[in-house]
């Protein structure tokens, strides 16, 4: 029995609940359209019934995940808001050194694909998804082809680009979390589950 | 010469060493709390077992479990003691010096 594993697996468990990662990618991609004035989307009154959705989306996927597969409370750390800190710094910091520098790469894509491989790489890993989705998302955005943010579409570009890929990597996430831990209604009795012990 | 169950308890925490359990108290110890339903999940143990291993640790004074509801629906959220925290530290380190000892180049 390998202490590492079975800490991993604890992790795991919590941090690889990737569904919760659509409804932020889908308000990511909305606001891309949104910024382009592109279909419906251009109306203001999308942008708080999406996020409402969003955020109704987001706490039914929360509760769902807590009776499937249980309600962790993690340790208060240090170093995690430490990192917090630093990818909110690079999140906000590297598109406006893009725009100042005046540089043709895409400083969203490029900030929160670097943000998001660090995120897995702490949390629970990288796994294969996780590097071939964000790598793309950054090695896309170093293509020095996107033109002057203040003059081209390139940042709603980036979100809509860094939307996909959450979403894209959530699925797959969850995916691995059911073949980890079993899908979601495996052996455990959601109205009596946890009357145990 | 010692007799073997003796030397065991000596070096390894007998209560904490079993597989399910020491499971259970290294998932504990990397969380400040966690429900039956993540335990389950994550240690792979039948709702059974869980149940009883966790009542043998509670009985130990290595595990406090509260009982509630939350949205309506039964709760059991389970947490390591201090007493808890210490010997799954304790074990893991013991663990840990055998293994080094084990893999050491034998003395001439």
């Amino acid at each position: 029995m390998d202490r590492k594993q079975i800490e991993a697996a604890a992790a795991a468990n919590h941090y690889l609940r990737g569904l919760l990662a659509v409804p932020f990618g889908l308000l990511l991609i909305v606001s891309g359209l949104g910024n382009m004035g592109w279909g419906p989307f251009r109306d203001l009154w999308v942008v708080p019934v999406c996020v409402s959705l969003a955020g109704l989306g987001y706490l039914l996927l929360t509760l769902s995940y807590n009776d499937r597969y249980g309600r962790v409370t993690l340790k208060a750390r240090a170093h995690m808001l430490a990192g917090t800190v630093v990818a909110m710094a690079v999140l906000i910091g590297v598109p406006v050194l893009v725009q100042v520098l005046d540089l043709p790469v895409n400083g969203f894509g490029l900030a929160w694909g670097a943000v998001a491989l660090a995120y897995y790489a702490v949390t629970v890993g990288l796994r294969p998804h996780h590097v071939a989705i964000w790598g793309a998302v950054v090695a896309a955005s170093l293509v020095p082809l996107w033109g002057d943010p203040r003059t081209t579409n390139s940042p709603n570009a980036g979100l809509i680009i860094v939307g996909v890929a959450a979403m894209a990597t959530g699925i797959l996430d969850h995916r691995l979390l059911v073949r980890t831990f079993g899908p979601p209604s495996d052996g455990v009795d959601v109205e009596h589950s946890n009357a145990g012990a | 010469m010692p007799e073997p169950e003796r030397t065991f308890d000596r070096l390894l925490d007998r209560l904490i060493h079993e597989p399910g359990r020491l499971a259970i108290l290294t998932v504990l110890s990397s969380v400040k709390a966690a429900d039956f339903v993540f335990l389950q999940r994550t240690t792979g143990l039948t709702k059974g077992n869980l149940s009883s291993h966790l009542t043998k640790l509670e009985e130990a004074g290595l595990v406090a479990i509260q009982k509630r509801f939350v949205l309506k629906k039964p709760n059991t959220n389970v947490e390591l003691t201090s007493e808890g925290r210490r010997r799954i530290a304790d074990h893991w380190r013991q663990l840990d010096r055998l293994k080094a000892l084990s893999e050491a180049p034998p003395e001439e």
